[in-house]
């Protein structure tokens, strides 16, 4: 693993014992400022993205899994070593020619509705899951394999698959894998959008959803199955958490200065000498696993259909440069399109391309962009060398707005690209993306195993393959990646890939490794992140201070 | 002439009681001076901006951002590098030119329909009256972000929501400036003359009508400044990467504490604006008085 654990939190040793249950896990918390964990109290979190479903099947914005997980959960989890662990399930088993897993539950487990977490329900979530129209992106992408969810017993269920497939485990662990109440899944009034009445397992209840303003949820006081990652066992400390939709990073950290919130996630570069220089507050920082937040360039119209134009855009901006501007010295620039924070990172890319001027406009002029209008944009047969960024709001955060501005202004200073960026509804940005009415996109993920990520995004059946690249190697080189169990076997598999999508095709312009800054009042304990994701974890082991 | 006329809103008085007129002359107005100046600079700025600042205000140095103004940007720079002072320079011409042409729609746009209602029978012009009472009774802001939001955001749509919502009170001063100059003697006895009702408007009722307009329409010059600022804020107008200046104090919020001058120049240009168009028009409309007396 490359060194990210730097979170002072996270020293959890967790003896996993897979298929012997969890119930010997065991932690140790780091000493806090809090003092030691207690029950009791409540706690509001400023957060900078407001969920655009509360349904985990529907899942699509990593800001919104800190929520996810105080009321649902999965069969599996990662541990700190980036391993799987049992977490509803006890454990797991491969067939021998990986077209099956056997999965047993924990016994014991209720949804907060009442209804007992067993193999038919289970089976009544990968049904729901793979019905026509309800998540498409997961029946068409990580569901790909399925053949059949059996009931074995009531604390058996086995996943039957049409080829090997070792990202049906990582499903398990993921958000759109968790649990939802058979019940909520027949009955609810509006089960995509999800809400108080979509009920899973977790150590919270969701039990008031004030949108644009607010949510909250109270204890599950008949929670007794942690993961074995978390740091205690039983219900969860805090009576209950409110979590704030702040969208404006001033007023987030001004309501964290002023005592009106505890806790906030998304906090600028600009506002962490004031979180670093306060006594009440402290600032942790973990970067994020998945992929890294890139442009992605639209291979199906020109300009970006010819190569060398993708080469030029990615010549024209020096990364560095901005990153340094936008975020000063906190972000960590990316080379791949997957995080540096991943097994699968391929270092081999690191300064091999980039940040010359030069060489960006002889490409352009070799491809034929040699003229220039009035406003200074290279023009070919009077056409001017526009591209278009869609930025959906909802998926806006790091100030990634600022960030286009700036590469906005550095590829029309150093080669003359007109990049015309907009800011959009979710609506807006889909219509664009459904009609091919754009020439860049922008994405980072925070999937556990990047292989799920860049499914999604590259392979030619891709959910979000938004370069609409059709590759035959690529997509060759994504399903060996997802067929392989040996860990060494797939990197090396993923490191091709990266070679052949960033190196040699130039798809994509990888930008900065997505982080999370998490500022907190001293009095809060228990502030962690989720292991291997790298995102804010659940509420379930923060607790408050004497 | 003395006209007195109910239901006016504020600030669109016709007259006044003559305080102007009884104060004796003051030889030196410093205020209308200082407005008079600062005007003059906003007036080249809009025309040639270059001659105030003649970088490019799109320009980025990434290498040099929130810097405090200094000798070599004495407005500062932005988050992305830019030069504040040349933003804000270029940028008159975007708050400007919004604010004129949003006025010249409220202006046609009312004298027209005040002439409308004031001259048609009672059925027309309650029926014009009384929905020009409703608009006025939403607050200006709210109604405009209401027609931005089903037109969407830019500079056209800005333009004319802040006409639409500016336009009832101009149509409400000529509607009753309409009436009354219809009765008066000269007007019946060209009706008397037998001459035709579109001469007789024109020639007779229209230039005796909208005599307050122009007071009116600077002073309203200046409100359209700051609901044109307002909504670009509220990212209704132009987008980013325009140094409008609405647009600029929405960039400059976030950093409020490590670069006061992101926001609060921008925003002094946009006070300042707002304040010199009022005490010009306030003058204006004494003078008028005076004159009227």
């Amino acid at each position: 693993m490359p060194a990210r654990r730097t979170s002072a939190l996270t020293a959890i040793v967790v003896p996993i014992l897979l298929l012997a249950g969890c119930s010997t896990a065991t932690s140790t918390a780091p000493a806090e400022a809090a003092g030691e964990p207690r029950s009791g109290g409540t706690l509001t979190w400023a957060i900078e993205t407001e969920p655009i479903t509360l349904n985990p099947h529907q899942y699509a914005q990593a800001k919104a899994r800190l929520l996810v997980w105080n009321s649902f959960e999965s069969l599996l989890t990662y541990d700190e070593q980036g391993r799987l662990v049992p977490w509803l399930a006890t454990g797991w088993q491969a067939g021998a020619d990986g077209l099956a897993y056997t999965v047993t539950l924990r016994d014991g487990v209720r949804f907060t509705d009442g209804t007992p977490l067993d193999a038919d329900a289970v089976k009544a979530n990968f049904d729901k899951l793979r019905e026509e129209g309800y998540a498409p992106g997961v029946a068409a992408v990580q569901l790909r394999n399925l053949k059949a969810v059996e009931v074995v017993d009531p604390r058996t269920v086995r996943l039957v698959l049409t080829a090997p497939d070792v990202l049906i485990l990582d499903f398990l662990a993921s958000p759109q894998g968790a649990l939802i109440s058979p019940r909520s899944l027949r009955e609810a009034t509006n089960l995509k959008a999800g809400g108080l009445d979509v009920v899973g397992t977790g150590p919270f209840i969701l039990d008031r959803y004030l949108p644009g303003q607010e949510l909250h949820y109270k204890r599950n006081p008949d929670y007794d199955w942690a993961p074995p990652t978390a740091s205690h066992t039983g219900p969860a400390h805090l009576d209950g958490i409110t979590y704030r939709f702040l969208k404006e990073s001033a007023v987030r950290v001004g309501a964290l200065t002023s005592g009106q919130v505890q806790l906030v996630e998304g906090v600028p570069a600009t506002d962490v000498p004031l979180i670093d220089g306060h006594p009440q507050l402290r600032l942790i920082r973990e970067l994020n696993s998945g992929s890294a937040f890139s442009y992605y360039f639209n291979v199906s119209r020109a300009p970006f259909d010819d190569l060398r134009v993708r080469q030029a855009f990615r010549e024209a901006v020096d990364v560095p440069t901005l990153l340094t501007a936008v975020y000063q010295d906190t972000a960590t620039r990316a080379w791949s399109v997957i995080s540096p924070a991943s097994p699968f990172y391929d270092k081999r890319l690191e300064g091999s391309y980039g940040g010359d001027a030069a060489k960006a406009n002889n490409l352009l002029d070799a491809a034929g962009w040699t003229q220039r209008d009035a406003d200074g944009y290279r023009t070919k047969d009077g056409k001017r060398l526009t591209v278009r960024l869609i930025q959906a709001a909802p998926f806006v955060r790091d100030r990634r707005d600022v960030l286009a501005q700036a590469v906005q202004a550095a590829v029309k200073q150093s080669a003359g690209i007109d990049l015309k960026v907009s800011l959009v509804d979710q609506g807006t940005a889909v219509k664009a993306f459904d009609t091919n009415e754009y020439e860049v996109f922008e994405n980072s993920r925070a999937d556990t195993d990047a292989g799920a990520a860049l499914n999604l995004l590259l392979h030619s059946a891709g959910g979000i393959n938004r370069t609409r690249v059709h590759d035959a190697r690529v997509d060759e080189l994504l399903e060996q990646g997802q067929a392989t169990a040996d860990p060494a076997a797939r990197a090396d598999i993923y490191a091709q890939l990266q070679q052949v999508v960033v190196a040699e095709q130039a798809l994509v312009l990888p930008l900065y490794a997505p982080a999370d800054q998490i500022a907190a009042s001293n009095t809060v304990g228990g502030v962690r992140f989720e292991p291997t994701a790298g995102v804010p974890a659940s509420a379930y082991d923060l607790w408050i201070g004497q | 002439m003395t006209v007195t006329l109910d239901g006016l809103p504020a600030g669109a008085t016709v007259t006044t009681s003559g305080q102007a007129a009884t104060r004796p002359r003051r030889r030196l107005d410093i205020g209308l001076l200082a407005a008079g100046a600062y005007l003059t600079v906003l007036l080249v700025a809009v025309l040639w901006p270059a001659a105030l600042a003649p970088g490019d205000p799109l320009a980025a140095d990434p290498r040099n951002v929130l810097s405090a103004p200094d000798s070599g940007h004495w407005f500062g720079t932005d988050n992305l590098g830019r030069d504040v002072w040349t933003r804000v320079v270029h940028g008159a011409g975007h708050s400007i030119t919004i604010a004129v042409a949003a006025t010249a729609i409220a202006v046609g746009g009312g004298v027209l329909l005040g002439l409308l209602a004031g001259l048609t029978h009672r059925v027309a012009d309650e029926t014009l009256s009384r929905t020009l009472d409703a608009l006025s009774a939403f607050p200006t802001l709210l109604l405009a972000m209401l027609f931005i939001a089903i037109v969407g955001p830019g500079t056209v749509s800005l333009i004319i929501a802040i006409g639409l919502v500016t336009l009832p009170r101009h149509a409400r001063v000529v509607r009753g400036l309409t009436q009354l100059v219809r009765r008066c003697g000269y007007v019946e006895q060209a009706v008397t003359f037998g001459l035709s009702r579109p001469r007789l408007v024109l020639r007779h009722i229209l230039p005796n009508a909208i005599g307050p307009i122009p007071v009116l329409a600077v002073i309203g010059l200046g409100e359209a400044v700051l609901i044109a600022a307002g909504l670009s804020f509220l990212g209704m107008g132009p987008q980013p990467p325009s140094p409008e200046w609405g647009a600029m104090l929405s960039e400059g919020r976030n950093y409020l504490h490590v670069a006061w001058w992101m926001t609060i120049l921008p925003g002094l240009a946009v006070t300042a604006t707002v304040v010199s168009l009022t005490v010009l028009g306030r003058h204006w409309q004494r003078r008028l008085d005076g004159r009227q007396r």
